[in-house]
């Protein structure tokens, strides 16, 4: 590696160490990775059962719950480059080292696709033993696109709470936890969008994360309700990727003007 | 051509909103101007508010000024500010990082944020450790380190970049004496070793006092004073205290009226006057007691201090 792809390296991986070093130590992680994804699981696996779902839609709804439980812990990674940081109030330490906000994104980003992949194998090692549910049956190829179009809504979500917590410090906090929630409401987590009203199901087609739910459901018998579905989830999250990392520095530079990182910090 | 200075501020200004929406704006810094050339320290004294913190994070690039130029060894604060992060450093008071690192560990995420990489890097975590004397807890938790050491680590922290200017907010704030006092050495050896230039704002004159070549007295987001120690007590004349234990204690109202006298009251028994120069004033002072028939049992002389200085200047 040249001096400086080294140099680059070096500083995306501090944010990487400090996020695994920090998921060790701390009882909540274990939560994210392990306890949520299988309450998820088997909460609503259950829930199936119990109200005689058929396989396909048995199907539909895990995917929907694996999506959410993937995208939760991702993401919250992404934001926790900001949060843990607020939290220990020294967060103008990490903005007067010549980081570019490339290297906290992607820094971070890569500790949540760890954390995100160790929560798939959970997850679908739970949907497998306790439902007979197979995530590996649409074949590797079809798998590693919905992950990366799930990774990719992550890292948009995480860079959204983001530049929140900086424009308005940690009474922003509770969007680190909301704001997949409202995700779980228009993109089809639970049921097709085209349940939702009309104006709504217009929203819903506006997410990316609707568009890679209806590709990979495609191979579980659902018929897809959008053409090229792949092709405008990547497009739309592309789009969506470039928007919150502009509003992220435009965030940071407000918070540079207004005196807010000496304020979060000591 | 020579290099340019460390530090040139011109005209510089910031203030903060404040209010809904925003209109109340409470001025920080007003129209600051001054140069620190390289290699030096320089102290920045003031009361609360003054605008220490405020000049020093603009230098930092943690703020962005309203009006005005700072420019950093050569580099803009606003246009180069990545120049800057790579050749500066700050340390503040109370520092705080986060709760589950151990100090080692906190100071290769900040070295691999400065892009520190590889056998360069854990090098030169164990020489800051061994430097700021933190081998010992070099694997404690943040959370459980006494303030002492959460300083020192603080400090370790800023020389991680090797920085040519190093900006302390404050460093010994809140510190015992012994701990202050060695981490006073670190700072001055670090000018001496490596010519590190060195911004340093603190409460302590004594700090100001031992390791700054200039100080800059700032009030209200002005440049009240500059100088050296020295030159800073005679330009704002707090006088020189002349202290005597006389035989005929009542005799100290005579002095008041004597030139270059500028107070003079009885306390303790002993007679303490200020002088606008004991040098000059003292032997007037002492023939005319010695004109009046008052024996005197001891004479004091002291030169003002910097926070007599500092008083005179926060008032």
């Amino acid at each position: 590696m040249t001096g400086t792809a080294a140099r680059e390296w070096t500083k995306v991986s501090a944010f990487i160490r400090k996020n695994w070093l920090m998921a060790r130590r701390n009882i909540f992680t274990v939560f994210e990775v392990v306890f949520w994804p299988t309450v998820g699981i088997f909460s609503v696996g259950l829930l199936t059962r119990f109200v005689g779902l058929g396989p396909e839609t048995t199907a539909f709804i895990l995917i929907g719950t694996l999506a959410l439980s993937i995208i939760q812990v991702c993401q919250l990674d992404v934001a926790y480059a900001i949060l843990f940081e607020m939290w220990a109030k020294g967060i103008k330490h990490q903005f007067l080292a010549p980081v570019g906000l490339w290297h906290l994104a992607l820094g971070s980003w890569l500790m949540g696709i760890l954390r995100g992949l160790a929560v798939f194998a959970l997850a679908a090692g739970l949907a497998w033993w306790g439902f007979g549910f197979d995530f590996f049956r649409p074949g590797p190829a079809a798998l590693a696109a919905f992950l990366l179009g799930l990774f990719l809504n992550a890292v948009v979500i995480g860079l959204g709470v983001s530049t929140l917590l900086l424009l308005f410090g940690l009474r922003a906090e509770v969007s680190a936890w909301s704001a997949v929630s409202l995700i779980l409401l228009l993109a089809g987590i639970y049921y097709p969008v085209s349940l939702l009203p009309a104006p709504v199901a217009a929203v819903a087609a506006g997410i990316p994360l609707t568009y890679f739910l209806d590709a990979f459901r495609a191979h579980y018998g659902f018929a897809p309700v959008f053409e090229a579905a792949l092709v405008k989830g990547f497009a739309t999250s592309l789009v969506y990727l470039a928007l919150t990392y502009g509003a992220l520095g435009a965030a940071l530079t407000h918070a540079r003007r207004r005196g807010t990182l000496l304020r979060l910090s000591e | 051509m020579g290099l340019s200075p460390a530090v040139e501020i011109r005209d510089l200004e910031k203030g903060f909103r404040s209010g809904w929406p925003r209109r109340r704006v409470q001025p920080a810094l007003r129209g600051v101007t001054f140069s620190v050339p390289r290699g030096a320290v320089l102290a920045i004294l003031g009361p609360n508010g003054a605008g220490k913190t405020t000049l020093l994070s603009i230098l930092a690039t943690l703020l962005l000024p309203d009006r005005g130029s700072a420019r950093v060894l050569g580099h803009d604060v606003v246009r180069e500010p990545h120049r800057v992060r790579e050749r500066v450093n700050m340390s503040s008071g109370n520092a705080n990082f986060l709760w589950s690192l151990t100090p080692r560990e906190i100071l290769d995420i900040f070295a691999r944020l400065a892009g520190v990489t590889g056998r360069v890097r854990r090098a030169r975590v164990e020489a800051l450790l061994d430097r700021l004397e933190l081998r010992g807890h070099a694997e404690v938790l943040y959370s459980e380190l006494s303030t002492g050491l959460k300083q020192r680590l603080a400090l370790a922290k800023a020389l991680v970049n090797e920085p040519e200017l190093l900006i302390l907010d404050e460093p010994t704030v809140g510190l015992d004496p012994d701990v202050s006092v060695r981490i006073r050495a670190q700072i001055a050896a670090l000018r001496r070793e490596r010519g590190t230039t060195i911004l340093l704002s603190t409460h302590y004159m004594r700090e100001a006092e031992e390791l700054a070549d200039e100080i800059i007295f700032l009030r209200d987001g002005r440049i009240l004073a500059r100088g050296d120690p020295d030159s800073l007590k005679r330009q704002i004349k707090v006088g020189d205290r002349v202290s005597l234990l006389l035989a005929d204690p009542a005799a100290w109202e005579r002095l008041r009226a004597l030139p270059g006298v500028l107070a003079c009251a009885s306390r303790d028994g002993r007679v303490e006057c200020v002088v606008d120069d004991a040098r000059k004033r003292l032997p007037d002072l002492l023939r005319h007691l010695h004109e009046a028939g008052v024996e005197i049992h001891d004479l004091r002389v002291t030169e003002p201090d910097l926070e007599a200085v500092f008083l005179e200047l926060a008032r």
